[in-house]
């Protein structure tokens, strides 16, 4: 069983010390993020999804549980190990497209793969990347905008270049945490439109992180998450 | 390597980093040319106190030995000792005795006189007399070239009060045209001493003295009129000022002393590689053929350890200007902490980013700790090429300078060079171009560790 899941995370618990209080966010949470799986998780502000994700990640610690990658227990690998399964298996999108500013389009996307070149990964042609990265920036619409930098591009604009950089070195994961949030409507389907064929094409797991229940519509799986615990499951039949 | 890549990104983005990169810039061409120009001035002293001295100096106590044996009162056989030596070149002997110089004739009475009687006057000096074998004077140290005509590009500071020998070879040689009724013995005179008395070629000069017994112990005045043959250009004030030469037998017998000598000046083959083995070896030899008391009480030296003091000072003062430079680069060091604490606080959802994709808390370290080497590399080598540069072109750089202030920078008569000295040593560019690194990354580290330290999480939480 868990070959087949691209993420499992079991009784995740996480609390944050605020002087003499411990205030507890997460109170033994479960997740299983099969392959291929567009999941989506769902919540209120403050309901602890982000700090969820944020463990899911494997950017922040759970304070008690575990988070196996492909099978792989993450928190018991080193802080090294660790950060090259993050560059390598698993993407992210945020909701502010966090772009390095002093960085045009096309490094912004091939910064990945220098970061994997820097953790030994033998296979990494920068050469190739970057005419990876160009084919994907001309496929997302932005053969024009190659070397521009974040701030001369539009929200939508720098919403692609993220989702290029979260896929330049085919992870099997995703993590989009509210990706169309911060985009008007129109934009923000376009973007969701292109992110969802790129999960699709790539037979990606993804994890969407949302309050917006119009986008739920859109995936396999939808968790709630209330008060720091998964309230509901619910699947849906959506053919792809 | 994506941190080299990102440091040089972030450096070139933002205009404030320059500020730590010319401070750098700034503290090692200070340094460079500084020392550069403390060495010139150490190097020129050392040449003008070793010009008129030689390698080594043999100044027997004028003490009898314990037993109460007096020294020998020839230097005869000290010379002879020393030549001896195979690592010996040449010696030569000097007695030195110090006396009051009065002007002779008329005139010069008159004013010798008014000196004299005006206790303030500070043209009342006292002149140390060198009596000298000029053969092997001339062989021995670089008085020769201290007879020299000053060269055609020189300063009025040079050329000023200086009177040519007739032959620099024989300077004690009566000049021809000049005839006097007494056959008065010719001395030569410090280009200084010259001006401040006005003298000229064919000058009278009375050199009055105080001799004491050494037999009886009472003292006795002696004076002789000199006649002035020319000149003489050390560049050392103390010498130029106060120092008259003259035959060596004509002062032993204008002073009746027992010794015919002072001192002894050697010079070696090679005194860089025998200096020290000759010194050991003489000073053994010397005591055992009972020609000075004891080595130990300073009888031999080195020329460098003859004027330690003067070489001492100047070195010291070297080493006092890099202490005190070297407070620069902590400057820089500072800035480029500032710089990178700043920066680091305004990168932290940057970091949470790098994080994110992939990055390890020590490559983020080594992304920041970068900056730091951009900042000493750039302001370190450039640094060193302007500091150099200035160094070797000093001289056109301070008349630029006083023309366009109107003010001289460097008065040549003060120092009595025609140049600023200045002496660019490649160990001293390189020890100084390293502390450079070593301060600028030991001041990059502390902000590098701390933003590899970041929690990602706050860093991405921060916007």
């Amino acid at each position: 069983m868990s070959e087949q899941l691209a993420l499992n995370a079991r009784d995740i618990r996480k609390s944050f010390q605020i002087g003499e209080r411990t205030i507890e966010v997460l109170h033994g949470t479960h997740l299983e993020l099969r392959r291929g799986e567009r999941l989506c998780l769902m919540g209120a502000s403050g309901a602890g999804k982000s700090t969820f994700m944020h463990i899911l990640g494997l950017l922040d610690q759970p304070t008690e549980g575990s988070v196996e990658v492909e099978g792989v227990n993450a928190w018991g690998l080193s802080v090294n190990e660790r950060a090259k399964l993050r560059n390598q298996r698993i993407g992210f999108v945020f909701q502010f497209y966090h772009l390095l500013p002093e960085l045009s389009a096309i490094e912004n996307v091939v910064l990945p793969a220098r970061i994997a070149a820097s953790h030994g990964a033998n296979k990494i042609d920068l050469k190739e990347i970057n005419e990876r990265a160009m084919e994907g920036l001309t496929r997302f619409g932005l053969s024009d905008r190659l070397t521009h930098r974040p701030s001369q591009l539009s929200g939508g604009e720098q919403q692609r270049v993220a989702i290029a950089r979260a896929l330049i070195l085919d992870p099997p994961i995703l993590i989009a945490d509210e990706p169309t949030g911060n985009l008007d409507t129109a934009t923000g389907k376009k973007v969701l439109d292109l992110l969802m064929e790129e999960q699709i094409n790539r037979g990606l797991s993804m994890i969407l992180v949302t309050h917006d229940t119009r986008l739920a519509d859109t995936c396999d799986r939808v968790l709630t998450i209330e008060d720091g615990q998964i309230q509901s499951d619910s699947k849906f039949d959506i053919p792809h | 390597m994506y941190q080299g890549f990102l440091s040089w990104r972030f450096l070139t983005a933002k205009r404030i980093n320059w500020v730590g990169i010319i401070g750098v810039y700034v503290g090692v061409t200070a340094l460079i040319l500084i020392l550069s120009i403390m060495s010139g001035f150490l190097e020129q002293q050392r040449r003008m106190v070793r010009g008129s001295l030689a390698h080594l100096v043999v100044e027997p106590s004028p003490m009898p030995h314990i037993d109460g044996t007096p020294l020998p009162a020839s230097s005869e056989p000290l010379q002879q000792a020393i030549l001896a030596d195979p690592r010996v070149e040449s010696a030569t002997t000097q007695l030195s005795w110090f006396s009051m110089l009065m002007q002779g004739g008329a005139r010069g009475s008159l004013i010798s006189t008014s000196r004299l009687s005006d206790t303030q006057s500070a043209k009342l000096v006292g002149v140390q007399i060198v009596g000298i074998d000029i053969e092997n004077e001339l062989r021995t140290t670089d008085l020769l070239a201290s007879l020299q005509p000053p060269p055609a590009e020189a300063s009025i500071n040079q050329t000023y009060g200086y009177i040519a020998v007739e032959n620099p070879n024989d300077p004690f040689s009566e000049p021809e045209g000049l005839e006097y009724q007494q056959p008065w013995a010719w001395c030569i005179v410090g280009q200084q001493l010259a001006i401040v008395h006005g003298l000229r070629r064919g000058s009278e000069i009375n050199l009055g003295t105080m001799i004491p017994d050494p037999q009886t112990g009472k003292v006795r005045q002696s004076n002789r009129k000199y006649l002035v043959a020319g000149t003489f250009r050390t560049g050392e004030n103390e010498i130029d000022l106060g120092r008259i030469y003259m035959d060596r037998r004509d002062l032993h017998d204008f002073l009746g002393t027992h010794r015919d000598y002072s001192q002894v000046l050697v010079k070696l083959h090679d005194y860089e590689r025998d200096g020290q083995a000759v010194m050991g070896d003489l000073s053994a030899s010397l005591v055992q053929k009972r020609l000075i008391r004891d080595a130990g009480l300073g009888e031999l030296k080195t020329w460098e350890q003859y004027r330690g003091n003067l070489l001492g000072a100047i070195e010291n003062e070297k080493v006092l200007m890099a202490i005190m430079l070297s407070l620069v680069l902590v400057v820089a060091g500072f800035t480029v902490f500032a710089i990178l604490t700043m920066m680091i606080a305004e990168k932290r959802r940057d970091i949470g980013i790098l994080a994110a994709l992939g990055a390890t808390p020590r490559g983020t370290m080594w992304i920041f700790l970068l900056i730091g080497f951009w900042d000493a590399l750039l302001g370190a080598v450039g640094g060193a090429v302007t500091g150099v540069l200035a160094a070797l072109n000093i001289d056109s750089i301070e008349q630029s300078i006083s023309q366009a202030l109107g003010v001289e920078i460097f008065n040549r008569d003060v120092y009595l060079f025609d140049h600023i000295p200045a002496v660019v040593d490649p160990v001293s560019v390189g020890v100084i171009v390293l502390g450079a690194f070593v301060c600028t990354l030991t001041f990059a580290a502390i902000p590098s560790w701390r933003a590899s330290r970041m929690n990602p999480i706050d860093a991405l939480r921060y916007e």
